[in-house]
C-alpha cells in the first residue's frame, strides 16, 4: 500500500520534472536584431549558449522524468519496506541529477549570472554611447531591458527550483535514514507509514514547484 | 568558484588512475549565511566560492571532504570539514559572531578525540 502512494507521489514530480523549465526555454533570450545588427554578434554569444543550455536542461529533465517512471513501474510490485526503500534510494538519485542540473556551480547558472551581467553592461554602455539617434538608441535600451527582465526571471525560476529540489532531496535522505532506524528496531509497520507521510510531502512539494514556475504538464 | 562536476570529468580524464577522479559518485553541499554584514570570502580547498546569492548556495561536488576556509585579515581560517556523500545534501550555516565565521552544521561528525575539528556530514 505504503509503496503505490509512493508511486503516486513519483508519478507527479515526473510531470513536474518534465514541466519544469518551458518557460524558461520560450523566453527571448536571443538579443535584439538591431544590436546584431550593428555588429554586436559576437557579444550575443553568452545569451545564445545560456539559451542552448536550457534547452538541454529541459530535455535533461524529460529524459530523468522517464527514470522516475522506469522506477515507478518496478516500484508498482513492491510491498515489503525494505524495498520500498531501495526504491527511494533510487528516486534519491534521480532528484540528485535534476538538482545536480540547477546547481550554483553549474554551467546552465553561471551562464545565466553571465548573461545578465552582460546585460547590463551593455545598458551601461548605451547610456554613455553617441552614435545613434535618440530614436535608434530608445529600441536598443528597449531590447535590452527586455533580455535582462526574461534572463532575471529565468534565474528566479531557476533559483525557485533548485530551493525545490534540495527540499525533496534533504527530505528524501533524512526520512531513508529514519526507515533504515525503524527496520533495524524491526517497526516495519511505521516504516510503511513514513513512506505515506513522505509521498504526501512530495505531492505538496510538487504542487508548489508547478504554482512556483507557473508550468503547465504538455498536453494540459 | 569549486571545480564543477563537468570540469572533474576533463581533468579526471586524462588522469584515470587518480584516486579520488571517481566524478561519476557526486553529492552536494548547501551553504547559508546568516549574517547580516557581508559574510567573508569563502574556499572549498583551494576553490574559491562566488558570492553567495541569497544567502544560500547549493554546490555539486565530487564524493568525499573538503575543507571550509574564511579569508579574513589574519590569512585563510579553516571554518570545518564538510563530507559530501554520493546524492546526498550536507548542510552547514555560516554564522558570524563578533566578526569570526564559523560553521554550524546540521548533523555534526565531529569526531569526539577532536573536537575543535568541526566536521558536518550529511
Amino acid at each position: 500500500m505504503g509503496s503505490s502512494i509512493l508511486i503516486s507521489g513519483w508519478r507527479r514530480l515526473h510531470i513536474v520534472a518534465i514541466a519544469v523549465l518551458p518557460a524558461l526555454v520560450i523566453m527571448p533570450l536571443s538579443p535584439p536584431a538591431l544590436a546584431k545588427d550593428s555588429g554586436a554578434a559576437a557579444e550575443a554569444t553568452g545569451e545564445d549558449e545560456f539559451s542552448r543550455q536550457l534547452r538541454e536542461l529541459k530535455k535533461t529533465f524529460g529524459d530523468i522524468g522517464k527514470q522516475i517512471e522506469d522506477t515507478t513501474k518496478t516500484l508498482d510490485t513492491l510491498k515489503a519496506p525494505e524495498q520500498a526503500r531501495k526504491g527511494l534510494e533510487d528516486l534519491r538519485e534521480h532528484v540528485s541529477k535534476l538538482l545536480g542540473a540547477v546547481a550554483d556551480n553549474g554551467d546552465v547558472s553561471r551562464l545565466g549570472i553571465s548573461a545578465l551581467n552582460h546585460a547590463n553592461e551593455k545598458l551601461k554602455a548605451l547610456e554613455r554611447d553617441t552614435r545613434f539617434k535618440p530614436e535608434q538608441k530608445q529600441i536598443l535600451v528597449a531590447g535590452w531591458r527586455d533580455l535582462k527582465a526574461a534572463t532575471e526571471r529565468a534565474i528566479g525560476e531557476l533559483d525557485s527550483a533548485r530551493k525545490e529540489f534540495v527540499d525533496l532531496l534533504r527530505t528524501l535522505q533524512t526520512s531513508e535514514d529514519y526507515i533504515d532506524e525503524l527496520l533495524q528496531i524491526r517497526q516495519h509497520e511505521k516504516a510503511l507509514e513514513v513512506i505515506q507521510q513522505l509521498t504526501e510531502h512530495i505531492r505538496q512539494a510538487s504542487k508548489k514547484l508547478n504554482e512556483l514556475l507557473g508550468a503547465k504538464p504538455p498536453g494540459a | 568558484m569549486a571545480l564543477p562536476a563537468g570540469r572533474l570529468a576533463s581533468v579526471c580524464g586524462l588522469v584515470l588512475t587518480l584516486p579520488g577522479c571517481n566524478y561519476g559518485d557526486t553529492g552536494y553541499i548547501e551553504i547559508k549565511t546568516t549574517s547580516a554584514a557581508a559574510p567573508p570570502a569563502l574556499y572549498l580547498d583551494s576553490d574559491k566560492l562566488a558570492q553567495v546569492r541569497g544567502g544560500v548556495s547549493v554546490l555539486r561536488e565530487r564524493v568525499g571532504e573538503r575543507k571550509l576556509q574564511a579569508d579574513l585579515e589574519s590569512g585563510k581560517v579553516p571554518l570545518c570539514t564538510i563530507v559530501v556523500k554520493k546524492n546526498r545534501i550536507t548542510t552547514v550555516t555560516i554564522s558570524q559572531l563578533d566578526r569570526s565565521p564559523r560553521c554550524n552544521c546540521v548533523r555534526d561528525g565531529t569526531p569526539a578525540d577532536k573536537p575543535s575539528e568541526r566536521t558536518c556530514i550529511s
